[in-house]
């Protein structure tokens, strides 16, 4: 909670109103593909936002988008009160503010579980290695992987990598998390142990995007529910207001397919 | 034909079979042909032994092995006799070119000379290396740049010296530096001539490296806030490496065979000594000496280049 109470000292814009991600009329085309069409969204400090939606309808892009892995086209991005979307914005200074966790986990696989997570803290903040490796035990310890600490990514399995994935982006502190549809690619008796870390992570205050096709998740954990459908936010509100009683025909559409399997 | 194996037959009365004649015929004649009888004796073994076969073939009779073996026999007597009589016509020749290619006495005079040239060449070799390693990684990040000019004149960098031969270049770029004023040694022109080649290629080695890992480790990387200098550094490049190694490492072979180029601007590394001693001694044996000295790196080399291959291929 420490972080939060430093930022709103830091805060010292008149304008800005305590928001962790303000997205204000976001657009991206990929070539003659509006992937985005005018997305405005705030998500305001320990809210977990879970965002669902069918395949296609520019989830990943707008989550890619927060953090600059993809260049908005159009429209303003702020993370706290710094705009990601202006030129002159250092984007490795923003980065550090948001953590990402992907679908493919992408740990690197020539360095350990615990280098993965102190290479960062290491070259970025430069921070000491033994202060480094202190904390990254603790994040490991964290997502119940510190007996893990010496492993190589190859020896470990989808879901031990993907908490590995996620104690890598806690380790730079971040006020926010993203979460790239990081159950997709793991077996299904693995989904859970990462669901439980992300709870845990939820329970602490974190603010977190997540999108995701979990709607268990998004029922027990998230505060708030968007339902994206090409291109644009057609549903936002609280999860289970939404689920029992979507709105919008699309939204209907939707649950009335996924939801008939659980 | 007597049915030895017939059902019903107790084992203890089980009769070893017959063995073919002709098979037994074909090994005696094979021996003989290749100690007696030479030639008529190793046809005589041949046409024994297929006829044996044969034999074997349609009826019951074993020795198939004996009849190989004959066969076999009779084909080393017939090669045996004609190597002989090659040698016997041709002795005038064989014997010229013995002398010239491997006589002793200029090999004993040469391994000492061809040595020092050979310190040349493996110091042309690696300091060259080092260089082409350096430039070749350099050339391969311009390629992949985002700055469309680095990207521009990396190919055309890459595209001209991988278009024109590499003795060529060894003669512009040092009459070429000359007329700059700069005026290097020829050792030194064979580094840069070597260097401005081989990174080209190399270059292209790197560049496949890097894009062969994964998208999503810059990503990962950048996303945790690593400039894209960093992320190329601590993980996308430790990764690409390991994976060009083994091609590395061809190029370092070609690159020792090659160096021999650089004698044609009178750098004396061991295939110009190796060709002055020829001049002198008007006698081909220091060239053969040149090769065996080649041999002594490049062989060890690729056995080492296989052994990484297998290793690396074994950690993924």
């Amino acid at each position: 909670m420490t972080t939060r109470k430093k930022k709103s000292e830091q805060a010292v814009e008149p304008v800005y109103d305590g928001s962790i991600i303000n997205i204000i009329e976001l657009h991206k085309k990929f070539g003659d593909f509006d992937a985005l069409k005018g997305i405005s969204l705030e998500v305001m400090p320990q809210q977990v936002v879970v965002v669902v939606g069918p395949s296609g309808s520019g989830k990943s892009t707008m989550l890619r988008c927060i953090n600059g892995l993809e260049q908005a086209t159009r429209g303003h991005i702020f993370i706290e009160d710094v705009e990601v979307t202006h030129r002159a914005t250092d984007i490795n200074k923003v980065r550090q503010k948001v953590g990402m966790v992907f679908q493919s986990f992408n740990l690197f696989p020539h360095l350990t579980a615990l280098r993965n997570v102190t290479l960062a803290p290491t070259k970025v903040r430069k921070v000491s290695q033994d202060e480094a490796n202190e904390k990254a035990l603790a994040l490991l310890d964290k997502v119940g992987l510190k007996d893990k600490a010496d492993a190589f990514p190859a020896h470990l399995s989808g879901g031990q990598q993907q908490r590995v994935a996620i104690a890598r982006a806690l380790a730079m502190d971040p006020d926010v998390m993203l979460f790239d549809e990081v159950t997709s690619a793991l077996d299904p008796e693995l989904v859970s142990e990462v669901l439980d870390t992300m709870k845990d992570l939820a329970f602490e205050g974190m603010t977190m995007m997540v999108v995701t096709h979990e709607m268990g998740f998004a029922k027990e954990v998230g505060s708030r529910l968007i339902f994206m459908d090409e291109g644009l936010v057609v549903e936002d509100g609280d999860p289970e207001t939404i689920f029992t009683n979507p709105q919008h025909p699309r939204t209907q559409d939707f649950f009335s397919k996924i939801l008939s399997h659980i | 034909m007597i049915q030895l194996n017939e059902e019903g037959q107790n084992i203890s009365e089980f009769e070893k079979p017959e063995v073919s004649g002709w098979a037994k015929a074909s090994l005696i004649m094979g021996i003989l042909g290749l100690t007696a009888v030479p030639v008529v004796g190793a046809i005589l073994a041949i046409i024994f032994a297929r006829i044996a076969k044969r034999q074997i073939l349609q009826t019951d009779l074993e020795g198939d092995g004996l009849a190989t073996a004959g066969q076999a026999l009779g084909v080393i007597g017939l090669v045996v006799v004609g190597l002989a009589v090659t040698v016997f016509l041709m002795q005038d020749r064989l014997r010229e070119f013995s002398r010239d290619f491997f006589d002793w006495d200029t090999m004993k005079y040469s391994i000492p000379l061809l040595g020092q040239g050979f310190l040349v060449t493996l110091k042309l070799a690696l300091v060259s290396e080092a260089c082409i390693l350096v430039l070749g990684l350099i050339v391969a990040l311009l390629r992949i740049s985002r700055i469309k000019i680095f990207r521009f004149l990396a190919a055309v960098y890459i595209d001209v010296i991988r278009g024109i031969p590499l003795i060529l270049q060894i003669f512009v770029i040092y009459f070429g530096l000359t007329y700059l004023g700069l005026n290097f040694t020829r050792f030194t022109a064979g580094v840069v001539a070597l260097t401005v080649c081989y990174a080209a290629y190399e270059a292209e080695i790197f560049r496949a490296g890097i894009e062969s890992v994964h998208k999503g480790q810059m990503e990962a990387s950048r996303s945790l806030g690593m400039t894209y200098m960093q992320s190329m550094r601590h993980i996308v490049l430790p990764q690409a490496v390991r994976r060009v190694i083994p091609p590395l490492s061809n190029e370092f072979i070609m690159l020792t065979k090659d160096t021999a180029l650089v004698a044609f601007i009178g750098l004396g590394e061991i295939f110009l000594t190796g060709k002055e001693i020829m001049g002198k001694k008007a006698n081909v044996t220091p060239l053969v000496g040149v090769a065996l000295f080649f041999l002594l790196v490049t062989i060890p080399a690729m056995r080492g280049v296989q052994y990484l291959e297998k290793r690396l291929a074994r950690g993924d």
